[in-house]
């Protein structure tokens, strides 16, 4: 077995497991620290400037992968005329040098703030440093092996089905450049830290906020307090 | 301060340490199950027709690379074995004869096609049945003469138009089979804008660098290692070859300079500082607490 196939073939299956295992045994052994503990009433001024773009960024780009993944073929279509893929290119860059960026103030705020790093576990350092290597090595990739977005759906996307249908097809990724590589062992890594670091918040996140109906607090008013 | 996650009586290091261990194990096994059918291997035609024939023939003279007839009495087996599975590395080593044919043929490097040991083999002795029988070294010149069957010419190929390759190469047209368009990851410096892509080497001036044949034999199975996981499946037709045929012959007469790639990051970086001063504008009230404006009123 070369390196490659361990790196490309066998890996993601055990990020896979990890994560799939990792996840219920956490959910089942320690339900309450479901959550990523909030820093916020410790130190609020800097966490704005780097939760903010770090999230917004990050969720962007993640969900572009994600639809990369799911539709290739309409990202094919719609990069078709230059401007259109130029447009998503740009977009894509913005959000994911906001999410470098947030995450490198985020890092910077928790070294120098004694309160926060003492409410700071290795695993959180961990993950931190984790995250940063895959968010650069994500825009390093988008800035110097152009156009991400068309051959993720030509490259990217057939190898991660390849692995969800057991039958890795690692030529598809063996002769990327070592940038690339390193963002998609980056990707399974962090599959794999998820179940084990604050990651988890992604699964307890109140997504149904996004659809319930608004729920609108009044306060008493002070003419009603006043009887007139 | 260290806070541990998952004590439940079972100290988590030995817990982290079965699941890693399970992991990998039922991960060896999914890898063992699902590595699908094995290759056709055992073929040295087939592997020659699918990897090599783009760029060599056995006969027909100089394509992208060398004709290989009687390359197995030119080499020793050692060299050609070392060769064929790695080219990359004995270029990079700096062997003499690799040293001296990337010179002699334009310097194209052959790639690394990734065969495995057996393919190789299948590969050398695939090339050993095709050597002229029986052939005397003092004979090398009448191996033209002999009555021995010529590959078959390149049949005639369609004629290529230019508009179409251009619009072949930036996506404008989908290829047939469903690769992705050219400028996924190649440039031209025609290409205004923010440029072609650059995964892959520039193409501007491939037509001269290719000569007509050889780059009428690379677009017809694209054969570098990277372009061949999609390809292999999805080949460009012969249309289409021809019609970005004529178009690299085209952008090799360029002058133009290519696109670098400031733009796009600047854009990318003044995009996220305009984004932080949004946001600092939609929730610059964050920090004046509840209780001031409550009373306000």
């Amino acid at each position: 077995m070369t390196f490659a196939q361990l790196l490309f073939g066998v890996f993601p299956y055990v990020a896979i497991i990890l994560a799939v295992v990792g996840t219920f045994w956490r959910y089942w052994s320690d339900k309450f620290s479901y959550s990523s503990l909030s820093s916020q009433f410790l130190e609020t001024k800097q966490l704005f400037w780097g939760s903010v773009p770090w999230h917004y960024g990050i969720l962007v780009v993640l969900t572009g992968h994600l639809v990369a993944f799911l539709f290739p073929r309409s990202i094919l279509g719609w990069n078709g005329v230059p401007i259109r893929l130029y447009i998503l290119e740009g977009l894509a860059l913005i959000f994911g040098i906001l999410a470098v960026v947030g995450l490198a103030l985020l890092i910077v705020r928790r070294l120098n703030n004694p309160r926060l790093w003492k409410v700071t576990s290795t695993m959180d350092v961990v993950l931190l440093l984790v995250l940063l290597a895959q968010v650069i090595a994500g825009v390093w990739t988008a800035i110097f092996y152009r156009w991400g977005s068309s051959w993720f759906a030509a490259f990217a996307t057939p190898y991660l089905w390849s692995i969800l249908k057991f039958q890795p097809d690692i030529a598809l990724v063996s002769n990327m450049p070592w940038m690339v590589q390193t963002h998609i062992v980056g990707g399974f890594v962090l599959l794999a830290l998820l179940p084990f670091t604050r990651l988890v918040h992604l699964l307890s996140f109140p997504y149904e906020y996004m659809w319930r109906p608004p729920q609108v607090v009044i306060w008493y008013r002070r003419s009603r307090l006043g009887g007139s | 301060m260290k806070r541990e996650y998952f004590l439940r009586g079972v100290p988590l290091k030995k817990v982290a340490a079965v699941i890693v261990a399970a992991g990998f194990l039922s991960a060896m096994l999914l890898s063992v199950v699902g590595a699908g059918p094995p290759r056709d291997a055992g073929d040295g035609e087939t592997i020659f027709q699918q990897k090599c024939a783009s760029c060599h023939t056995i006969g027909g003279g100089t394509l992208v690379g060398p004709d290989l007839q009687g390359v197995t009495s030119l080499r020793d087996v050692d060299w050609l074995t070392r060769w064929l599975a790695a080219p990359d590395k004995m270029l990079a080593d700096g062997d003499p004869i690799a040293t001296a044919l990337l010179q002699e043929f334009n310097n194209i490097p052959m790639p690394n096609l990734g065969l495995t040991d057996a393919e190789v083999a299948d590969l050398i002795a695939y090339m050993q049945a095709q050597a002229p029988a029986e052939q005397a070294p003092e004979d090398a010149g009448s191996a033209a003469a002999q009555p021995e069957p010529q590959p078959e010419p390149v049949a005639a190929a369609p004629e290529g138009y230019v508009d179409f390759g251009s619009k072949l190469f930036v996506g404008e047209l989908r290829l047939e089979n469903g690769g992705p368009a050219c400028i996924s990851c190649h440039s031209i410096d025609t290409i205004r804008g923010m440029g072609g892509g650059t995964l892959g080497p520039n193409l501007t001036h491939v037509y001269n660098r290719y000569g007509e044949a050889g780059l009428t034999a690379a677009l017809k199975s694209l054969p570098f290692p990277t372009m061949q996981g999609v390809f292999a499946d999805r080949p460009l037709t012969e249309g289409e070859a021809a019609d970005l045929k004529v178009f690299l012959a085209q952008t090799d007469l360029t002058t133009q300079q290519p696109v670098n790639a400031t733009g796009f990051v600047a854009l990318g970086v003044i995009g996220a500082i305009v984004f932080m001063g949004l946001s600092q504008l939609i929730w610059k009230k964050r920090l004046n607490g509840v209780r001031k404006p409550l009373v306000g009123r």
